[in-house]
């Protein structure tokens, strides 16, 4: 009997490979700070409410906006006795304002203003959360907090129901950072960038003569080379990527990806059968103009900050010079040093080069065709 | 080389997975500023249903299981039923609540175990499920409960060996008729899809319980939709809703069906007051864009929402979820590849494989599904859907 009984649940249980469900129990605390006060509000599912104070008075299942109304000073009181904002100066009293009542995704949710006067000036704010803490464990409050606006989030509950918050606007430095470090890692990554590079700046130490390719003589003009290639890319990249980031142009993704494939194929090809010898650069701006909006694919996917974009925008394109540089950095004093060498000028031009066109095509054609 | 590429492209993507989430709770605040607090005009307004073991006074039932293993295991198992029937997570959190004391225990009782251990298997929390159902077989080896979940978990993580094991075991212990359903429904994932439909619509449901031919229908279900034989995946699901008319599964996987076949309307009228539930609520969002129902922006704007919370709770049920919601109505193909990467190291069920070949279809970087193309191939998984999005890729040039 009781195999079948376990059965039973067990069928119940697994009916489906994977149960599916809605949301778990969020709280939604909505605070802001000025000076020694924080003002916002509170809002508890209704059906939260009931489990915390009871609010179906006539036991018929339904919870009215009557029933709720007449609970408002034990719903009061129940906040007061589970939220705990303190300053430095300890406990901030909490003052309650009359209920409302807000439609979320999964129903109704009562609303409550909160203020909470401080003794201070609040520079840290501590909250001890324990709404539902024994009745729902998995219970959470979702925080949002505004300081000077800048806003930051926070959860509360479960196994963390005292936060201590630092107000002095943490986000935007670490946004900064995170924004930076996502461009050195895409320059990075996306090998293709740096290949067209490479590509246009293989010959900068060389000259070109009638039969083939010779070291540079001096290092001054090569230097000018790269610095000349390297910065109308960056320019030519910066501006389109710009103009994506702030919605002023948008190319389909399949577009730039084939154009970005079909640059690196004529790029190389330009140092196995050279047209362009001198000036370099305009193609390193003509095509950089597309790599901008690769760049700006990554950066969609991401999203800007609200509130920081033109910051996150700027770290993230630092972070694309930085990768980039340090790469030139690393490759092209070894191009210079070996620059005179049969295996620089008949090895590594025609044939590095022929081999990097090779994957661009492969590329192109996967993107493009494919 | 280009594999090489391939790979780094789908670190980054995971990585910007969790920046397109931030991004989306940016989005997700925005729209949640129109939502104003407000004061209903009646009385007698009704605010919220409160269904059976959620009312306050229920509360002393609860207390009573704190102190008693033999009220805390049925309570539990009644909460974590109903959330399966309705779909409702807040009910997980009281059985998890109900289990509290009883699992910090030790030596802790077998059935808290699996309670616990299918707590976290409905949260998605995988590893830490399989974790505890060891724990659990650790105390009692012969557990049929235990080593059906353990099955079940491992077949969404795609390690269908283990399952297979697990499924063995479990076949031991049991009635031939749920052997059959957990070893033929792991034989259709594992190249042999044709045969254990076959075997499994030729199974007599004779003195069946219900829930066990729920269980078979919508298995039966999902096979003829992966077969391509859409008219008999309808029969199954139909035949399945018959049984169990509020079953979230079924309605969503029935929804999927029609979607893909172009059927918004119906999809709306079989969903018809189900906004409250995410799952359902993405189905009827991608209905009302295929319509070009202008009501879409309001069930987007809930969706995001929800999502974001997911986000910032740190947990991610929905993965799957959101890469579709992103493709099927927000059009944003490169974020929802980013999410269904990151679902799809997560797990990977058929409908993980298809969401991610579609979005990386529709971001025009087929390459960035081939991990899992190649999984399924090695498998010898089939479904039509998702070679009809490979046939789609490669008719495209």
């Amino acid at each position: 009997m009781n195999k079948v009984r376990n059965l039973l649940v067990l069928i119940l249980l697994l009916a489906g490979p994977l149960a599916q469900a809605h949301i778990a129990s969020n709280g939604f605390l909505t605070l802001a700070v000025h000076g020694s006060r924080v003002s916002g509000s509170i809002e508890l599912a209704i059906r939260d409410g009931e489990l915390a104070v009871g609010l179906d008075h006539d036991g018929d299942g339904r919870v009215t906006w009557g029933e709720l109304k007449s609970s408002e000073p034990a719903l009061q009181r129940y906040v007061r006795g589970h939220l705990r904002l303190s300053g430095e100066g300890g406990q901030c009293p909490l003052s309650l304002g009359s209920l409302k009542v807000n439609d979320r995704v999964d129903g109704s949710y009562l609303w409550l203003p909160i203020t909470g006067e401080c003794e201070a000036a609040i520079k840290r704010l501590s909250i001890d959360y324990t709404v539902l803490d024994l009745e729902d464990p998995s219970h959470r409050a979702l925080l949002a907090l505004t300081v000077n606006g800048a806003a930051q989030t926070a959860v509360l509950g479960g196994n963390a129901k005292a936060r201590v918050l630092e107000l002095n606007d943490p986000t935007t430095w670490s946004a900064f950072v995170e924004y930076l470090r996502a461009g050195i890692w895409h320059i990075w990554s996306g090998i293709d960038h740096l290949l067209f590079l490479l590509s246009l700046l293989l010959p900068a130490v060389l000259v070109r003569r009638r039969n083939g390719w010779d070291a540079a003589p001096i290092a001054a003009p090569a230097f000018v080379n790269i610095v000349k290639v390297v910065t109308a890319f960056t320019l030519a990249h910066s501006i389109t990527l710009s103009l994506a980031a702030f919605d002023v142009i948008r190319l389909p993704s399949r577009l730039t990806e084939s154009v970005i494939a079909a640059s690196i194929v004529i790029a190389a090809l330009n140092n196995v059968f050279p047209r362009v010898t001198e000036g370099r650069w305009r193609i390193a701006f003509a095509f950089g103009l597309l790599h901008g909006f690769g760049f700006a694919s990554v950066l969609a996917e991401m999203g800007l900050p609200q509130g920081a974009r033109l910051a996150s925008l700027v770290a993230f394109n630092l972070g694309v010079e930085a990768g980039q540089l340090a790469v030139v950095l690393a490759t092209m004093p070894l191009a210079y040093l070996l620059r005179s060498t049969d295996f620089y000028r008949r090895g590594v031009m025609p044939w590095g080069s022929s081999a990097i066109a090779c994957l661009a095509l492969f590329w192109l054609f996967q993107r493009a065709i494919l | 080389m280009p594999r090489d590429r391939t790979g780094l492209r789908c670190v980054l993507q995971r990585r910007l997975g969790t920046l397109t989430a931030a991004a989306l709770l940016s989005i997700a605040g925005l729209s949640l500023a129109h939502a104003l607090p407000y004061v209903p005009a009646k009385e007698e307004a009704v605010l919220a249903e409160l269904s059976a073991g959620t009312r306050h006074a229920d509360l002393s039932a609860r207390r009573l299981a704190r102190g008693r293993v033999d009220v805390a295991i049925p309570l539990a198992q009644f909460y974590i039923e109903q959330s399966r029937l309705s779909g409702d997570l807040r009910l997980l959190g009281y059985a998890e609540a109900v289990l509290a004391s009883w699992v910090k225990q030790s030596p802790p009782n077998p059935d808290v175990l699996v309670l616990q251990a299918t707590l976290q298997q409905s949260r998605h929390e995988f590893s830490a499920s399989l974790a505890t159902l060891d724990q659990a077989l650790g105390a009692r080896p012969k557990d049929p409960q235990a080593l059906l979940i353990r099955a079940t978990v491992l077949r969404v993580l795609g390690r269908y060996a283990e399952a297979g094991a697990a499924c063995e075991q479990f076949s031991r212990l049991v009635e031939p008729r749920l052997a059959a359903l957990c070893i033929q429904g792991l034989r259709g994932m594992r190249g042999h899809l044709e045969s254990a439909y076959s075997s499994l619509s030729q199974l007599s449901t004779q003195g069946w319980l219900n829930s066990e031919k729920s269980w078979l229908y919508s298995e039966l279900g999902e096979m003829a939709v992966r077969l391509g034989r859409n008219e008999e995946a309808e029969r199954w699901f139909q035949q399945d809703l018959r049984l169990a008319p509020t079953d979230c599964y079924v309605r969503a996987a029935y929804s999927d069906l029609m979607l893909r076949q172009g059927r918004p309307k119906e999809v709306l009228s079989l969903l018809r007051g189900q906004e409250s539930h995410e799952p359902l609520l993405l189905r009827i969002a991608i209905a009302q864009r295929q319509l070009h129902d202008a009501a879409v922006e309001q069930s987007s704007a809930r969706l995001r929402a929800a999502f974001a919370a997911e986000f910032q709770r740190g947990e991610a049920v929905h993965r799957r979820e959101q890469a579709r919601f992103l493709l099927e109505v927000e059009d944003q193909p490169n974020l929802s590849l980013a999410a269904a990467l990151e679902n799809w190291g997560v797990q990977r069920e058929p409908d993980d494989v298809l969401v991610l070949a579609q979005a990386a279809n529709a971001a025009g970087k087929p390459e960035a599904a081939a991990p899992a193309i190649s999984f399924v191939r090695a498998q010898g998984q089939s479904d039509t859907r998702v070679d009809a999005q490979l046939f789609a890729r490669s008719a495209s040039r």
